[in-house]
């Protein structure tokens, strides 16, 4: 369950604040998997990340008793002068597992990410697919209550893409995902329910399917 | 996902952000490891021979060399834990992404990195000291020790807030560099305050850092002493700083984050 009580959100810009969420009240439950809707600009991502906690509303609060992952996106989250192996050990340790469990760990993002050569060199020689493979086949590895998804699975090619998905369904069984997409056939494969953000505001939708006609009326005014 | 207590969780934050700073500081092709190393002796030899030039050495009331090596390592101490605090919020903005690492986390990482280089340059100190038979005798361990631990947390508060300051104010990390320098010349480094002119003396006692190093020199050799010293001032600082640093800090800590 994440409790919203009395959100606001804004950016300041030269034409005054910009606002993603004005005064809003909501209760996401809990075991749903939630996509995230709404236009380029609306603030999404900003929503989800402050759903995980690693943003903070400008008034209000935001509650939630459950583990969150970092943001899967495309920028990572990475070291750019370290390897990638050094970053998947860095977050290892952050999450204090033991070395044993380490070594499994590389053992298994070095498979999955398919980075071969390029698991040993910095990740600044990444490119963003590169990256955002790494940060997946690594969230993979830990049991979050929720991940957080930012488009990700629509980087590298299709044979990785099919993997990541077999991958990501597999993962649901036991976790959820709070996914930012705008490909509305990943939303309805992976969601079970939607949160349409538009105007300041978070409208909730018990089906996905609702929320994906929302979010294309919309889309047409 | 296991529930971790805060405390474990902070640990386990420590390790992983130790162990990174530490590699990175080393494993930079811009020989980081040598340079680390070196520049304390750099800095010895260097005003072992102005002095030598300049005075010709006659005073040996106490070996001039172990004195600067006392100096400079309590003074490199100060120094860098400073100038890598006041860098380490955005130098690591990426890691904000996880959420149990808070900025805080990093500028303590920082400071036991630099803690750890201390420790290995004294040993080195010590291992040449012995081999070269360097008259190394300490008046009052616990008295030097002492000395540094409170520069040790001085340090500390004072590099967390020029680090929050610097997130909005950019000028800090730019002017740091100067600010240092001063420093270094005013602060009893590379002489005993009590050489000085009086009318210089008396406004030495406004530099905390210079008694933080009277402190440390007076307890260190027989013929110097800690009457320049005042303990009081060295408390007001330390906690004065300690205070107003972790007090902008917990006001500041989600726009550091979002900054």
């Amino acid at each position: 369950m994440i409790e919203l009580k009395n959100v606001s959100k804004y950016f300041r810009t030269k034409h005054g604040k910009k606002y993603i969420l004005k005064d809003m009240t909501l209760t996401l439950p809990s075991k749903h998997n939630i996509g995230i809707l709404g236009r380029n600009g609306t603030g999404k991502s900003t929503i989800m990340r402050m759903l995980g906690q690693i943003e903070f509303p400008d008034r209000g609060s935001i509650m939630s008793d459950k583990s969150f992952s970092w943001p899967l996106g495309l920028s990572g989250g990475f070291v750019g002068n370290m390897t990638g192996k050094a970053n998947v050990k860095f977050v290892c340790r952050l999450y204090g597992k033991s070395e044993e469990e380490i070594d499994k760990t590389i053992r298994f993002v070095k498979e999955f990410s398919e980075l071969d050569d390029y698991f040993d060199m910095p990740i600044k020689t990444y490119s963003s697919g590169m990256k955002s493979r790494l940060s997946f086949g690594l969230s993979l590895s830990f049991d979050f209550d929720y991940l957080l998804i930012d488009e990700t699975l629509s980087v590298g090619d299709a044979k990785f893409r099919k993997k990541s998905k077999k991958a990501l369904m597999k993962k649901i069984e036991t976790c959820n995902v709070l996914l930012v997409s705008h490909d509305m056939g990943t939303l309805r494969d992976i969601c079970d329910v939607g949160i349409v953000v538009h105007n300041g505001k978070i409208r909730y939708f018990e089906d996905i399917n609702k929320a994906i006609n929302e979010y294309i009326a919309i889309n047409k005014q | 996902m296991k529930k971790r207590n805060s405390f474990k969780i902070f640990l386990s934050v420590q390790n992983a952000l130790f162990l990174r700073e530490l590699s990175m500081r080393f494993s930079s092709g811009r020989m980081g490891i040598f340079w680390t190393f070196f520049e304390p002796f750099f800095q010895i030899l260097v005003f072992v021979l102005i002095k030598m030039v300049l005075f010709s050495r006659g005073e040996g009331d106490f070996d001039f060399a172990v004195f600067l090596a006392l100096n400079f390592t309590a003074f490199n101490m100060f120094k860098n834990i400073v100038i890598k605090s006041i860098a380490s919020f955005k130098a690591n903005k990426a890691l904000f992404l996880y959420k149990q690492v808070k900025p805080i986390d990093t500028v303590f990482a920082r400071a036991l990195v630099e803690l750890f280089i201390t420790a290995i340059i004294i040993l080195i100190f010590i291992f040449l000291g012995l081999y070269f038979d360097f008259d190394m005798e300490v008046k009052d361990l616990t008295m030097v020790s002492l000395g540094f631990i409170v520069l040790m947390i001085f340090s500390f508060a004072f590099g967390l807030f020029l680090a929050v300051l610097n997130v909005f104010l950019d000028s800090i990390s730019k002017l740091i560099g100067f600010f240092m320098t001063a420093l270094m010349f005013t602060s009893a480094v590379f002489y005993s305050v009590e050489a000085l002119p009086l009318e210089l003396q008396n406004i030495l006692h406004y530099n905390p850092v210079a008694n933080f190093l009277e402190m440390i020199h007076g307890f260190y050799f027989f013929k110097l002493d800690d009457s320049f010293v005042s303990y009081e001032y060295i408390l007001l600082w330390t906690l004065s700083l300690l205070y107003i640093g972790l007090w902008l800090y917990t006001k500041l800590e989600k726009r550091i984050i979002s900054s």
